[in-house]
């Protein structure tokens, strides 16, 4: 079994890996980000950036988490709860920036982090959703 | 007793507005804190209103010096989600395109370089070295900044002199192999400014998620022209420059040996140049429901791009761009911790920053 096939199991989902869009992908409600981020630190995986994005017609907001493992790239699609998500910074601090980037755009907080002053935007109101300004 | 020096938004020592809050103690930095954000323009929101025609244009924006690497990565990502084959021409061209930004990036970097070492000539030596390849670029493109080269399945312009830019690719490594490389990594001067200044160690690089030269010079041999081929790169043959110190003088080694295997890159791709067409034929699209992503390796690191389109759309439901910068900019607080306050500008160009690009 290569490295990368042991990865659903080692995070404890059943689903498996699918090539989507020049991609290793896995879409998962029970992935668990902080798992998620301990496993590919641990395999000394570099990590990339997150994507948030809110499906079209629907208020449900998903994250893709993406890393580069040994060339290959990974995506890990989370869903998002009541915009609530954990953080990751005390396991990546490369994810620092993209967390507080998408915690201005989508108003989304990420428990167990605090928030500096707004990273892109002027301005001192956090957790502004800029979709949504007039 | 430490006190704070702010580093811009605006200063002499930065090419773009971004700010460090240095704390120091003495002439010794002992942290920094990185704010960015002077250059938001909110082109991934702008780029939700725009169709597949526009959104390349638009992108082409995100940079003025590696302008070429968005519109191919956003092309990529949209070719991904229609599944589209690219004609073999095309994807030389993208190839010759894009080594030929890196040659002129990295060339113009190490002429900043030579300015903030002190070493005026040496900036005057880049630039006039870099002007050969600006020539190239506007005699393919019409253009020396946006050259608006990718398009939607293929590329807008041919290359019809090949002669012309392998004469050019001749003139400009003889010029880098003779006195830009041998002044740089002789020169006393040059030397005690960058030997053992400003390290990232491998670790903190891998941490930090640096990618490009700047984690190459800290020991991380990742190109993604070789760990991920796209356009015709997996046809060529070039080495990766790695070294391990980590200091500024790595990363300035690291570009040197760079534009030499652009240099080999861009001679291959001209002799091979394949003959054919340099776009699908078809100029209409349907999306379908699909994401696509690409990656490229830039002049400054990996660009990472994430589309995301639905069927029946004219624009894109979401684009997300990462920028090299973007990754690289917080591993400039390892590099100027411990650091003398002088050598600040120095170590912080060294990862060749662009906020144009981070900011976006």
């Amino acid at each position: 079994m290569s490295a990368l096939e042991t990865i659903p199991a080692e995070l404890g989902i059943e689903e498996a890996w699918a090539q989507q869009g020049g991609t290793n992908w896995i879409a998962s409600q029970a992935i668990d980000v902080r798992k998620l981020a301990e496993l590919m630190k641990a395999r000394k995986a570099r990590f990339i950036s997150i994507t948030t994005i809110q499906i079209p017609d629907e208020e449900d907001i998903v994250m893709d988490y993406h890393w580069d493992l040994d060339g290959e790239l990974l995506t890990f699609e989370v869903p998002v709860q009541d915009k609530k998500m954990p953080s990751i910074i005390d396991l990546c601090e490369a994810a620092d920036w993209i967390e507080r980037e998408i915690h201005e755009h989508y108003a989304i907080e990420f428990s167990g982090r605090d928030y500096e002053p707004l990273l892109l935007r002027a301005g001192d109101t956090p957790g502004v959703n800029l979709r949504e300004e007039d | 007793m430490s006190y704070r020096i702010p580093m811009g938004p605006y200063h002499p020592a930065l090419e773009e507005p971004y700010k460090l809050d240095l704390v120091c103690e003495g002439e010794t930095v002992s942290d920094a804190k990185l704010n960015i954000g002077f250059n938001f323009r909110g082109i991934e929101q702008l780029a939700e209103t725009r169709n597949f025609i526009q959104v390349v244009a638009l992108m082409e924006r995100v940079c003025g010096i590696c302008s070429n690497i968005h519109t191919l990565s956003i092309c990529q990502a949209m070719e991904t989600v229609l599944d589209l084959e690219i004609p073999p021409r095309a994807l030389y061209i993208r190839t010759i395109m894009a080594e030929l930004e890196r040659l002129h990036s990295h060339v113009l970097w190490a002429g900043i370089a030579g300015k903030l070492i002190g070493f005026k000539t040496m900036f005057m030596t880049c630039f006039a070295v870099r002007e050969q390849v600006m020539d190239i670029l506007e005699a393919i493109s019409g253009n020396r900044v946006n050259y608006a080269m990718n398009r939607l399945g293929g590329v807008n312009r041919d290359i019809t002199d090949p002669d012309a830019i392998l004469k050019m690719v001749d003139a400009l490594e003889h010029s880098i192999v003779k006195s830009v490389i041998p002044i740089f990594t002789t020169s006393r001067s040059t030397l005690s400014r960058c030997t053992g200044v400003g390290v990232l160690t491998r670790e903190q690089a891998l941490a930090c998620g640096a990618v490009g030269p700047t984690a190459r010079a800290s020991g991380l041999a990742q190109d993604i022209r070789k760990a991920a081929p796209y356009a015709a790169y997996a046809e060529m043959e070039f080495d990766v420059p790695v070294q391990t110190s980590g200091d500024v003088y790595a990363r300035l080694l690291v570009r040197a040996l760079e534009i030499i295997e652009s240099c080999k890159i861009l001679r291959r791709a001209l002799q091979k140049l394949p003959a054919g067409e340099i776009h699908t034929k078809s100029e209409e699209f349907e999306f379908p429901t699909g994401r696509g992503f690409s990656r490229v390796e830039a002049p400054r690191g990996e660009v990472f791009y994430s589309v995301r389109w639905d069927e029946d759309n004219y624009n894109p439901t979401r684009v997300h761009v990462r920028t090299p910068t973007y990754a690289n900019m917080p591993a400039v607080r390892y590099m100027v911790r411990g650091a003398r306050l002088a050598d600040v500008p120095l170590i912080q160009a060294s990862i060749d920053p662009c906020y144009s690009c981070t900011d976006r």
